[in-house]
């Protein structure tokens, strides 16, 4: 709907395009699902536009990955669900997790309807629509978390402001670090900056980086947008000093509670965690399905979700493993599986796991709509299966029961079988009038063959 | 074709159909359970192990009996050769089929001989 072209023109009135969360990312246009993120985001101030422009840029190589477009790659690589996709589910699958927003600016967001609170999961999920998951609930902690304070920014700004250290530790270890740094462009702990300058990179090529994931055409946006949205943050850190921006505007906003965060984390890099953890685990305790979703990035920095105290450093992978389908150990022990002696990096790690999550997110959301379908309000192993058959053209053996898999002859039209007549016809003419005639007229014979099934094309038309 | 007794079997009374499959279940059953321990898997190895093994065996076949009519459907009859065409891209697989065949042709006419020598 008016998305894209708002998120467009919303760069220059970022703020006052109310529902232009997302930057129209140049990629696409999947008006779908990104209408009913739209719609439901009452504020999206989701820093349009200022990340536009970086999106636009970064999208192009986005898109023009081969393996994007290759339907039926081994990986979890979707064949686009065009047609999921296309179906509202986007906008329905959103609302499905309906994570509960963070308690901080938990009045602003927690006003927003779930499907908003989805959109702006599509939104900062930008790396993982590749997939062509649908609006995937988690976003990049920071994506995510600056994305609260921009909806929410609307209202107070204290709200992102608590959130950005919340944020913050969400994120991966990877992204937290680059959000840190580059808003703490002061002294924060040499640590904190190595991991900054490795991050920068990643960050400007984290687009690249972000998206070998084949990007359905229905989900560009949402993805571009997260994606934007995570190098524009993280971009800003580097740029704004700490507690200025609070009261800037919106696509500021999103900034500030990193930039705010970031004031923190300045401070002390460890020390911050505290703070932003129990902020955090405000936000947390709001929504179960929130926490799930952001599952912490940080595995180092995320606090126990449900556990009450603000958990120390040390507690985070508990709280990963609590809230994430994949925690960082089984993917180590799946990368051991293949190479023992295979490494990856920690923001990999992040990305493998988001990417997990949003797949299994796309994939419920399409078998529950399969089971609606179905005039069912169970969602069974067959709508799972039918979807991953024809969509992800994955098969699963042993939980296809006894269902008999027909097969359907090709569909022959009517003009098709008479065409094909005529040309048998006028193929066993021609070798009988090339069999009277010998060689010579074989090529006559061709010719008035070739022609007579031409005729015969040409008129039924 | 095989299409059709197979669509009517199903669009006729899906009971019957459905029996029949279940009961088919374990077609494979005990074939599968020597192969597998050939293979490497214990000698008695789990029913599960074997159910999904068969699951697997009997979809590969299916897909592959669809394909083949797709390529044969133009000349309305399923031969051997539609099949061999399907793995003509897998070398082990097609000349351990085309041995079978090949022996099994060896095989008919070393019948066909004795059957004349007794007569």
């Amino acid at each position: 709907m008016d998305q894209i072209p708002s998120s467009s023109a919303a760069q220059p009135t970022e703020q006052k395009s109310p529902e232009t969360p997302q930057p129209p990312s140049t990629a696409t246009p999947p008006a779908p699902p990104l209408s009913t993120d739209h719609t439901a985001t009452p504020t999206p101030t989701l820093k349009p536009p200022t990340i536009t422009p970086q999106s636009q840029t970064t999208r192009p190589p986005f898109n023009t990955r081969p393996w994007q477009q290759q339907p039926y790659s081994h990986f979890s690589l979707p064949s686009p669900p065009l047609p999921s996709s296309s179906s509202s589910p986007g906008g329905i699958a959103i609302g499905v997790p309906a994570p509960s927003p963070p308690p901080p600016p938990p009045a602003s967001f927690s006003s927003l309807a779930p499907p908003s609170y989805g959109t702006q999961q599509s939104q900062i999920r930008q790396p993982m629509q590749g997939i062509g998951m649908a609006s995937s609930i988690r976003p990049g902690g920071v994506s995510l978390n600056q994305l609260r304070p921009s909806h929410s920014s609307l209202r107070p700004q204290s709200g992102p402001t608590s959130q950005s250290p919340s944020s913050q530790n969400f994120q991966g270890q990877g992204m937290l670090r680059m959000s840190t740094l580059g808003s703490s462009n002061s002294p924060s702990p040499s640590s904190s900056q190595n991991p900054h300058a490795q991050n920068q990179p990643w960050l400007s090529s984290g687009n690249q980086g972000k998206p070998p994931l084949p990007t359905p055409t229905l989900r560009p946006q949402t993805s571009s947008q997260s994606f934007q949205q995570r190098s524009h943050i993280s971009q800003q850190h580097h740029h704004n000093t700490p507690a200025t921006t609070q009261q800037q505007s919106i696509t500021s906003s999103q900034q500030l509670p990193q930039t705010s965060g970031s004031g923190q984390l300045q401070e002390n890099y460890g020390q911050q965690f505290p703070p932003s953890r129990i902020q955090h685990q405000q936000q947390i305790t709001r929504g179960p399905g929130v926490g799930s979703q952001r599952p912490p990035l940080g595995t180092s920095q995320s606090s126990p979700f449900h556990s009450g105290p603000p958990s120390k450093t040390p507690i985070v992978e508990n709280e990963e493993s609590s809230t994430r389908i994949v925690t960082k150990r089984s993917i180590q022990d799946i990368v051991n599986q293949i190479d023992p002696s295979e490494k990856l990096d920690p923001e990999v790690e992040d990305i493998l796991a988001d990417i997990a999550e949003d797949f299994v997110e796309s994939i419920t959301t399409f078998g529950c709509s399969l089971a609606k379908h179905r005039k069912s309000s169970i969602l069974e192993a067959k709508d799972i299966l039918l979807h991953l058959e024809r969509n992800w053209n994955m098969t699963l053996p042993g939980f296809g029961g006894d269902e008999i898999k027909l097969y359907k002859k090709p569909f022959v039209s009517d003009v098709h079988r008479e065409r094909l007549a005529a040309i048998r016809k006028s193929s066993v003419a021609t070798d009988t009038t090339t069999k009277n005639q010998g060689g010579p007229s074989a090529g006559n014979a061709k010719g008035h063959m070739a022609k007579g099934p031409a005729n015969i094309i040409g008129s039924p038309t | 074709m095989s299409t059709g007794p197979s669509s009517k079997v199903k669009v006729g009374s899906s009971q019957p159909s459905e029996a029949s499959l279940k009961s088919k279940r374990g077609m494979f059953r005990k074939d599968l359970h020597h192969m597998m321990y050939g293979f490497g898997d214990d000698a008695n190895p789990l029913p599960e192990t074997v159910a999904l093994v068969e699951d697997i065996v009997v979809e590969y076949v299916t897909n592959l009996v669809h394909k083949a009519e797709d390529v044969a459907t133009k000349r309305g009859n399923l031969f051997a050769k539609d099949f061999l065409f399907l793995i003509r891209k897998d070398l082990p697989k097609l000349n351990r089929c085309t041995e079978l065949l090949s022996l099994d042709e060896d095989i008919k006419q070393a019948k066909k001989i004795t059957w004349r020598d007794e007569d």
